[in-house]
């Protein structure tokens, strides 16, 4: 497992790769960042019926990281179809048969590499989070919201728990992509189960049963990233979301490590 | 070269997939430090076979070692194996020697000999190229730096010169050349035994998934059954000269303007004086009269083609 991670992290060290998740972070900063205080802006000052942050919310500690959460609550679908192009065009290009050859140890390959990539988007993660507080405190003087309190303890510690929720949703989304990956082996057909199961399916289905936002691992995970809602609690999302994962995981580690590799 | 236990021994391997049998019942044993091709048609199980070796598929039946260990436990030999196998596949936005790098760190591996290797198949000034550009020569070779990263006892080549022009293929069949140093044991496919003979000193034959032939290839070819031709001066003459040897116990049939004279294991130049001596007597001139010896391509296609097993 130390070995593939060190060779996963060896393809995501590069210049080039690099530079693309800091643009990609910087981007998603100040869209973000924008998008939030505008909207906030054009709500009023206070009292708005709509979902999203308020002038006045925005000068609360968790200010600072409202368009980091805001935001990372849009990239699920994104971390997936990344996860599944990673996972599946290593069946593609016949890289892991070459990676076997060399680290026979199937399950301990997939843990390798799907904790590199998790710590590569960690800390892409939180680039962008850190990006997106310095956007914040450089564009709240235009829409009046005051900074005071973004900076004090209760501030850092709202921004710490807006980026464990953005993580630990995007590690769901992303084991979810990366084991459909693995079971499927074809990034077009994950791909298309995956959108279509998280998109439409979940979406049209929660229009006649109800409690599929309870139940379905898409609606869950919005939930998650919106830090709960009034009929799913952040812990029940959480502990479904955990056997979801921990399913995905052992059918895709138990596929991997049956199936011969072929391509 | 007997001495040591053999690098490679598989007994009744056995690869289905639903009802296509892809390998079939087969044994095999390479010796330690030879060249071996391993041969057979396209579609003959030559790269299943080499799957079940690298642990990359799982035998339906059957057993056997690598380097000593059960085919079982690939994690046993794989360190000390290096493989090129359903053509080289590499990371086509990396450079080649970043792909050699990872590689190396997968299989845990010396990074330091990457430059080293990419000399050896001839990538040195190529190296920080990506992939992607490679030619099928150089992706081919790049394959093979790579299995060269541990230093393998054992080496495993599917096809190699698959998509090499002629020249590629001369260069490649010289690198394996060089590889072979006695040391270690190379078995290398392919479909066409022309490109494997002139540097393997072992064979293994198979076709439909079942061995055919295995054992040195100059055996091989002491195998091969020679023939004598006769030609008569009179075209009229070739069933009479075939029904007088035929009746002399040998076996003979027209073919064209020839008349072909197994030798089965009679000295060839003995043969040949008795159907001179057979012709004269009946008042049959001879015009051409000798021994053709097939080649060890004749002799695999004839195994392969005719079901000689």
């Amino acid at each position: 497992m130390t070995r593939m991670f060190k060779a996963e992290l060896l393809k995501l060290r590069r210049r080039r790769t690099l530079i693309a998740a800091g643009l990609a972070a910087l981007a998603f900063a100040v869209i973000a960042t924008v998008a939030v205080l505008l909207s906030a802006g054009s709500a009023g000052g206070g009292g708005s019926q709509s979902r999203g942050p308020t002038l006045a919310s925005l000068a609360e500690p968790g200010g600072a990281t409202e368009a980091f959460s805001t935001g990372a609550s849009f990239i699920g679908i994104l971390v997936l179809v990344l996860f599944i192009a990673n996972f599946a065009g290593e069946f593609s290009q016949g890289t892991f048969r070459t990676l076997l050859m060399r680290q026979p140890r199937r399950i301990g390959l997939l843990a390798g590499k799907m904790a590199a990539l998790l710590v590569f988007v960690a800390g892409t993660l939180a680039l962008a989070a850190l990006m997106s507080v310095v956007a914040s405190l450089a564009f709240a003087p235009t829409q009046d919201i005051s900074t005071a309190s973004w900076l004090t303890l209760d501030g850092l510690g709202e921004a710490a728990t807006s980026y464990g929720t953005a993580l630990l949703v995007v590690t769901a989304w992303a084991s979810l992509g990366a084991a459909l990956a693995v079971l499927v082996r074809s990034a077009p057909i994950a791909l298309g189960i995956g959108i279509a199961w998280s998109g439409p399916i979940e979406h049209l289905t929660m229009d006649f049963w109800s409690s599929a936002i309870q139940w379905f691992p898409g609606l869950l995970l919005e939930r998650l990233a919106d830090g709960g809602s009034a009929d799913v609690s952040s812990s029940h999302a959480l502990l479904v979301l955990a056997v979801y994962v921990s399913a995905a995981a052992a059918a895709a580690a138990l596929s991997f490590r049956r199936r011969d590799l072929t391509a | 070269m007997t001495q040591q236990p053999p690098t490679l021994s598989l007994h009744g391997l056995t690869k289905r997939y639903g009802r296509h049998v892809a390998v079939e019942n087969l044994t095999i044993e390479v010796p330690a430090g030879v060249v071996a091709g391993f041969v057979g048609p396209n579609g003959a199980g030559k790269t299943t076979t080499m799957a079940m070796l690298l642990g990359l598929v799982t035998p339906t039946e059957g057993a056997g070692t690598v380097l000593g260990h059960p085919l079982s436990e690939p994690g046993a030999y794989l360190h000390r194996v290096g493989a090129l196998i359903e053509g080289p596949a590499f990371y086509p936005g990396l450079s080649g020697a970043q792909n050699l790098a990872v590689v190396a760190a997968a299989g845990g591996h010396d990074a330091a000999r990457i430059a080293e290797l990419l000399e050896l198949v001839g990538l040195g000034a190529r190296g920080d190229d990506r992939f992607r550009g490679y030619s099928m020569g150089m992706k081919q070779r790049l394959g093979i730096a790579a299995a060269l990263l541990g230093d393998p006892d054992l080496l495993i080549l599917d096809e190699p010169t698959n998509g090499l022009d002629p020249a590629g293929v001369h260069e490649m069949r010289q690198l394996i050349g060089r590889l072979a140093d006695g040391r270690r044991t190379v078995f290398v496919s392919s479909h066409v035994l022309s490109q494997l003979e002139q540097i393997c000193n072992w064979l293994v034959v198979i076709d439909h998934g079942a061995l055919v032939f295995q054992g040195l290839a100059s055996d091989l070819l002491n195998r091969s059954a020679t023939t004598i031709i006769a030609v008569p001066q009179r075209d009229s003459d070739l069933p009479q000269l075939e029904r007088l040897l035929n009746a002399a116990g040998h076996h003979s049939e027209v073919a064209g303007a020839e008349l072909m004279i197994a030798v089965n294991g009679s000295e060839p130049s003995q043969l040949a004086a008795e159907v001179n001596r057979t012709a004269h007597a009946d008042g049959i001139v001879l015009v051409e009269l000798g021994p053709t010896k097939t080649t060890l391509e004749d002799r695999y296609l004839a195994m392969v083609n005719g079901g000689d097993r």
